[in-house]
């Protein structure tokens, strides 16, 4: 399976690295409007490097093209890849609005193209583990959900994430993580209601947002995303009638580092730690096989067009009621269903 | 008849072991010096006859011959909560002072009648809020007051526990359920610390891990007058054999960073062969000790209680709030005048 793989920052390079070591995959593109990025990235892999999108996508050689651009340019790739007859593989949030995503998925309905988008939570394997403990049933009927995604003010060093129009802030970007991994475990959400810091003065220094959510079938949730932590770290933890079940990426680390610099006259003030969890099971090379599989086999993609549409709907409503003070009930997932 | 005590200390009552929290209190009314244990008044003779017993104090089945006695100057009510206002009531009428066990009551106007009486009776009204006066919530306050976290931007908190069943569970007696039984610390605490009130509640709330009359899942959204919004997860959601009663959880997202408390954090783990294959030992935990002391103290040289009656009734007023928003779906408005 040969990739084009359009945009050569953080997460494109991740994925150049991945699929080039992938055993049924390989990189012939690395597209990027800076030229020195795609060189660099595609000397890596020996793949071609360009700076026009239409010179990869031209190329009958490529059966598939993954799209890790700026969110407001996913739709206008999407779409480009799925006339030239492209599988496509597009990073999250799918697009910044519902009717760009609802277009990008009748795109390659039209073209016949498998269309995957990177909601990658679903391919960690805490996540995925819990998926199962929840469909065995071992926790009983689940009443109260609560999910954290922390982060340092990620904008002070890249200040597009707060940019609310074009990549649509922290509940677009970085809560719609949980918010889909939870319609992964629960299904359609009936009323949401939001409150945080996206629409007041601290929005482009600070972000931090915190929902609820009352499912169709009962369960609340609690999601909380920062941009005002010190480090990354997400946490989970589910209630049931039968049982508790709690996961911490911080907690539950496997290797962690003690910084011991300039910390000689700071007495007793906690020292700068990292925490990590190594792991063969890289959870965005299993995102790219699964794509790769539903290419060769025809197997059903799990977070396909349809599916991160209604993420991102939700998504919506959080933002919306944020906006608004207001709760915003959901009546129908008629947006997303009519693509489905 | 009691032994003398010393000059000056207070002589204090417990109307009603209803709530287990009457067990800690009386443990601290007996080891503080200026305190005295006079006597447990119960109307459950056996409950009543039983902890007067294991503390040593004499046991009186009927609560007005225990508010008559003249060497009684304080009462702690831990009865059933919508009992507080009966039992606090008779108690200013008889001219003693009250410590009555959160939430102070289970309708504002029942608050409101209990703060008046001990007004007009010229008697101190303190609410039992022991998180308050936990040592590390203490340290808590004092780190975002001067600012270690910068400008507060939002709280996240959460105050789980097991579910407490008996009394607790039934509406009557209760006042709800864990919305009622969870809101009120981290309100209380949130209160203090910023000297703000809760303007607007939006909650969520529901019967899902028990077959019981009262909510044991609970989520409250709030926002204070002070600007900070904030999120208060009230759910009797640790399983029966959680290795403690639950925890109190506050944190206070900054302009400079996240300050975190976990009052109940504080535990010995530890793995018995011949017994439970784990458990947690607290070691440092309460507020209790330092709580009834306030009280004892404010009693004893005339001195403002340090948590009154209106901040009991504000706390419950937030979980009352949350229960309109529960049954409307709507955000509501706590007006507090």
């Amino acid at each position: 399976m040969r990739f084009a793989v359009i945009g050569a920052g953080g997460m494109g390079r991740t994925h150049v690295a991945n699929i080039a070591a992938s055993p049924d995959a390989g990189v012939r593109w690395v597209v990027d409007l800076d030229e020195a990025l795609c060189t660099a990235a595609a000397k890596l892999c020996g793949a071609r490097a360009s700076t026009e999108m239409d010179e990869a996508l031209g190329d009958p050689e490529v059966d598939a093209v993954l799209i890790a651009l700026p969110t407001s340019a996913h739709r206008m790739a999407t779409e480009r890849a799925a006339e030239a007859g492209k599988h496509v593989f597009c990073e999250k949030p799918i697009a910044r609005h519902v009717e760009d995503a609802v277009a990008m998925t009748e795109a390659c309905e039209r073209a016949d193209v498998i269309f995957q988008v990177g909601h990658v939570v679903r391919f960690f394997p805490e996540y995925a583990r819990i998926k199962q403990v929840l469909d065995a049933g071992t926790l009983g009927q689940i009443a109260m959900v609560r999910t954290q995604r922390r982060s340092a003010p990620v904008m002070e060093r890249s200040p597009w994430f707060a940019d609310l129009e074009k990549n649509g802030g922290i509940i677009i970007d970085l809560m719609i993580h949980d918010l889909d991994t939870l319609r992964w475990y629960f299904g359609d959400v009936e009323r949401v209601f939001a409150h945080g810091l996206s629409y007041t003065e601290w929005q482009q220094s600070r972000d931090v947002a915190m929902a609820s959510l009352r499912f169709r079938n009962g369960v609340i949730a609690h999601l909380d995303a920062s941009w005002a932590h010190g480090g990354f770290y997400t946490a989970i933890e589910v209630a049931g009638e039968k049982g508790l079940l709690s996961h911490n990426s911080r907690k539950n680390a496997t290797l962690t580092f003690e910084s011991s610099e300039g910390t000689a006259d700071k007495g007793n003030i906690a020292p700068q730690l990292t925490f990590t969890r190594p792991s063969t099971f890289n959870p965005y090379s299993r995102e790219v096989a699964h794509f790769v599989e539903a290419i060769r086999t025809g197997s059903p993609v799990m977070t396909h067009g349809a599916e991160a549409t209604r993420t991102l709907a939700l998504a919506q409503s959080v933002l919306d009621s944020m906006r608004t003070g207001r709760p915003v009930v959901i009546e129908s997932n008629a947006v997303a269903t009519t693509t489905a | 008849m009691t032994e003398p005590t010393q000059i000056g200390a207070v002589h204090v009552a417990i109307l009603s072991f209803a709530h287990s929290h009457a067990n800690g209190y009386a443990g601290v009314l007996n080891a503080l010096p200026d305190a005295e244990l006079v006597l447990i008044a119960d109307d459950n003779a056996e409950r009543g006859r039983d902890a007067a017993e294991r503390f040593g104090a004499e046991f009186v089945g009927d609560y007005v011959e225990a508010l008559a006695r003249d060497d009684v100057d304080a009462v702690v009510i831990c009865s059933e909560n919508a009992r507080h206002a009966e039992l606090t009531l008779a108690a200013a009428d008889a001219g003693k002072h009250v410590l009555c066990e959160k939430p102070l009551a289970t309708t504002m106007e029942d608050a409101q009648a209990m703060i008046d009486a001990c007004a007009r009776a010229g008697v101190k009204l303190q609410t039992a809020f022991p998180v308050r006066f936990n040592a590390a919530a203490v340290a808590f306050r004092d780190a975002i007051r001067n600012g270690q976290a910068g400008t507060p931007l939002a709280v996240i908190a959460r105050n789980p526990g097991t579910c407490p069943m008996g009394w607790f569970v039934d509406p009557d007696l209760a006042g709800g359920g864990a919305v009622m039984d969870h809101t009120v610390h981290v309100i209380d605490v949130l209160r203090h610390i910023f000297d703000a009130e809760v303007t607007e509640v939006y909650a969520e709330a529901d019967t899902r891990i028990y077959d019981i009359p009262v909510d044991d899942t609970g989520l409250v959204m709030f926002r204070m007058s002070n600007g900070l919004r904030g999120s208060l997860d009230t759910s009797w959601s640790r399983p029966e054999n959680w290795p403690i009663w639950g925890g109190v959880e506050i944190e206070v997202i900054g302009e400079k960073g996240a300050l975190r408390l976990d009052a109940f954090n504080d535990n010995l783990e530890i793995a018995e062969i011949d017994g439970p294959s784990y458990t947690w030992q607290a070691v440092e935990h309460s507020g209790d000790p330092e709580m009834v002391a306030a009280f004892i103290h404010a009693v004893q040289h005339d001195e403002p209680v340090q948590v009154t009656g209106e901040d009991g009734m504000r706390a419950m007023q937030v979980a009352l709030a949350a229960y309109e928003s529960v049954r409307t779906h709507e955000p509501v408005e706590v007006v507090t005048g």
